[in-house]
């Protein structure tokens, strides 16, 4: 029998020395190139299963376990992130400084590749994501839509197996909205990609696959999680 | 089309666009860093060019050891040594010396040696205008950088201590220390300085060196041989003369100590913007830390970015410092102790001294900033 891609065992979280219990014992499997979307309110814990399952964060008890191997103990953490995860946020996160270009080669400078090889690679996906004609656009020259996209590159920079999205339309309107969901649901299908998506719009939790339900740090309801 | 020309991103051009979006901040930071480390160049350059031209002094004079009071520094050394000293075979020729400083002007401070008109050490100089001083006259030869400096030429006259005394010629010395200096009769500066009977060393020539002996087994011998014959006095090579008798040392310590404390607010400097940097950006520290970036290159990009503050500012510095050496050289004040000496050594040393002080002052913020927990550091306002 072989390991799921990603398996939560009663996974909980504290914060405030344990007064504030965001999760409280949270169990999931995830299959190789499952698409799973994570909704609940806000405060339910969903962002902070995210968390944990990126390896952002580590649980106060309980383990994550990638291909069967703990995360924070058989697999480095800042290895696990690099490679494996492709992390794509609400506020998008990319770093003001740099050309849209440039965002997308941060996450290949952590795998030491070619600098020739960063740059061909990340002008292939903002092309790839309609972008061609924004490559060296500054964040706030683009638009909110333009900026998810170009996370959405980053987060695809070094061919993860795990594409993990928390509320990546919360700050777009329902137009981007729309294309940026068209896009994430293309690529997951293309590359066959595993992709968990938290949000709190039921409307996008009902395109996925599989739906997870998250509330007061318990799963609700959702396929093979408890 | 100009949109498409792809941008490789560099971690030291990463670095650069770091520290370049607050550019005032930059800019004052390399400011600070660039005056200490020209302090340092400035301080450091001047206290190491006193103790290269003293030591061209000697050797444009051929003096090989200079025998001077075992502790004191003062001019306390008795005349009558010469005599004993004069009949050491290792010894060919030995002429008493007083060095002083003296006030020549309220502007213009110059060294004023006391010699006898036969010294050897007259070898080392060439006469430009004029003619050698006599023992017992009230004469005195300048150096052509402060006769120029005074605006006197041979036949003027110059009031030294009340004494007013005549300028014989004008001399070219083969160091700075000379050119700027004031040499009279050795009797004539004891009597003005109430030294009689005493003088500050004997600067002494040795024999050649026999076949068969090596130059250092042979000085060592005649060190030997003159602290024999003289107890309570010290024979000291020209060259350890040069580098460490109390002057020099005393400039040297100085000028450490002094551009030490330059350096340490110009420590301060980067590291207060350091903190300042890493504070503000603990939101795209964590974006770092999330994309993989380990902690340790994290603690790069951030000691690169306060190596780099270092080395901008230790460039400037040096710049700062060319200029001050300069106008050292040009202050008539100054201009008669050292020209702008400017070893490669000290550039090295400048700059190794910047991006060193960079990396202490980045060190505690790159290592706060490094160890932040991803999700903390995304969460920070």
């Amino acid at each position: 029998m072989t390991s799921p891609l990603l398996e939560a065992r009663e996974l909980r979280k504290g914060y405030d020395d344990g007064r504030i219990a965001a999760l409280r014992g949270v169990s999931l499997s995830i299959e190789a190139g499952d698409f799973v979307a994570i909704s609940g309110p806000s405060g339910s814990g969903k962002s902070t299963l995210l968390q944990l399952l990126g390896g952002l964060d580590t649980p106060s008890a309980g383990q994550v376990l990638y291909r069967g191997e703990a995360l924070g103990r058989a697999i480095n953490l800042d290895d696990y992130r690099s490679t494996e995860v492709g992390f794509i946020f609400q506020a998008f996160y990319l770093l003001p400084t740099l050309r849209a270009i440039e965002n997308v080669q941060v996450p290949m400078m952590a795998l030491r590749r070619e600098s020739s090889t960063r740059a061909q690679r990340a002008e292939a996906l903002l092309c790839e994501l309609g972008l061609e004609e924004r490559l060296n656009h500054y964040p706030h020259e683009l638009s909110t839509g333009e900026r998810q996209r170009v996370a959405i590159a980053r987060a695809l920079a070094n061919q993860p197996t795990l594409l993990l999205a928390d509320e990546p339309t919360g700050n777009l309107d329902s137009e981007n909205s729309a294309r940026i969901m068209e896009t994430l649901i293309g690529i997951q299908k293309s590359r066959g990609m595993t992709m968990i998506i938290v949000t709190h719009e039921n409307d996008i939790a009902a395109s996925a696959p599989r739906h997870i339900r998250i509330r007061d740090g318990r799963i609700e309801s959702g396929k093979g999680a408890s | 089309m100009q949109d498409r020309m792809a941008r490789s991103l560099s971690f030291a051009w990463f670095s650069w666009k770091n520290l370049w979006r607050r550019k005032l901040r930059t800019l004052l930071t390399v400011c600070g860093i660039g005056m200490a480390v020209g302090a340092f160049v400035a301080l450091v350059g001047f206290s190491r060019s006193f103790e290269h031209e003293w030591l061209r002094m000697y050797e444009s004079s051929g003096t090989d050891i200079a025998v001077v009071q075992k502790t004191f520094l003062n001019t306390s050394v008795d005349e009558m040594a010469g005599a004993r000293l004069q009949s050491l075979s290792s010894v060919a020729a030995a002429t008493p010396m007083i060095l002083n400083m003296m006030d020549l002007t309220p502007e213009i401070n110059a060294l004023v040696y006391g010699w006898r008109a036969d010294s050897y050490e007259f070898d080392g100089l060439t006469l430009m205008s004029g003619r050698r001083f006599r023992d017992g006259q009230p004469e005195v030869m300048l150096g052509e950088l402060l006769a120029s400096n005074l605006h006197k030429q041979a036949g003027d006259t110059l009031e030294i201590q009340g004494s007013r005394l005549t300028i014989a010629g004008v001399y070219h010395g083969g160091s700075a220390l000379e050119a700027g200096a004031v040499i009279m009769p050795l009797d004539e500066l004891q009597q003005i300085a109430s030294l009689q009977g005493k003088v500050t060393a004997f600067h002494v020539r040795l024999r050649p060196v026999p076949a068969g002996e090596s130059p250092d087994a042979y000085l060592k011998n005649a060190q030997a041989q003159i602290e024999a014959a003289l107890p309570g006095l010290r024979a000291v090579p020209a060259a350890q003369r040069a580098s460490n008798n109390q002057i020099v040392l005393l400039a040297h310590a100085a000028a450490w100590g002094t551009s030490s404390i330059a350096l340490l607010i110009g420590i301060l400097g980067i590291a207060n913007t350091m903190a300042m940097s890493v504070l503000e950006r603990t939101r795209e520290i964590g974006i770092l830390r999330a994309l993989g970036w380990k902690s340790w290159r994290v603690m790069l990009l951030i000691q690169s970015e306060a190596a780099a503050l270092g080395l901008v500012g230790g460039v400037f510095g040096i710049a700062i410092g060319w200029g001050s050496l300069h106008l050292l050289a040009w202050l008539p004040r100054t201009s008669s102790i050292t020209p702008p000496a400017f070893s490669p050594s000290l550039l090295l040393q400048a700059m190794g001294v910047a991006v060193v002080a960079g990396l202490a002052a980045g060190a505690i913020p790159a290592w706060r900033g490094a160890h932040l927990l991803p999700v903390e550091a995304l969460r920070h306002d």
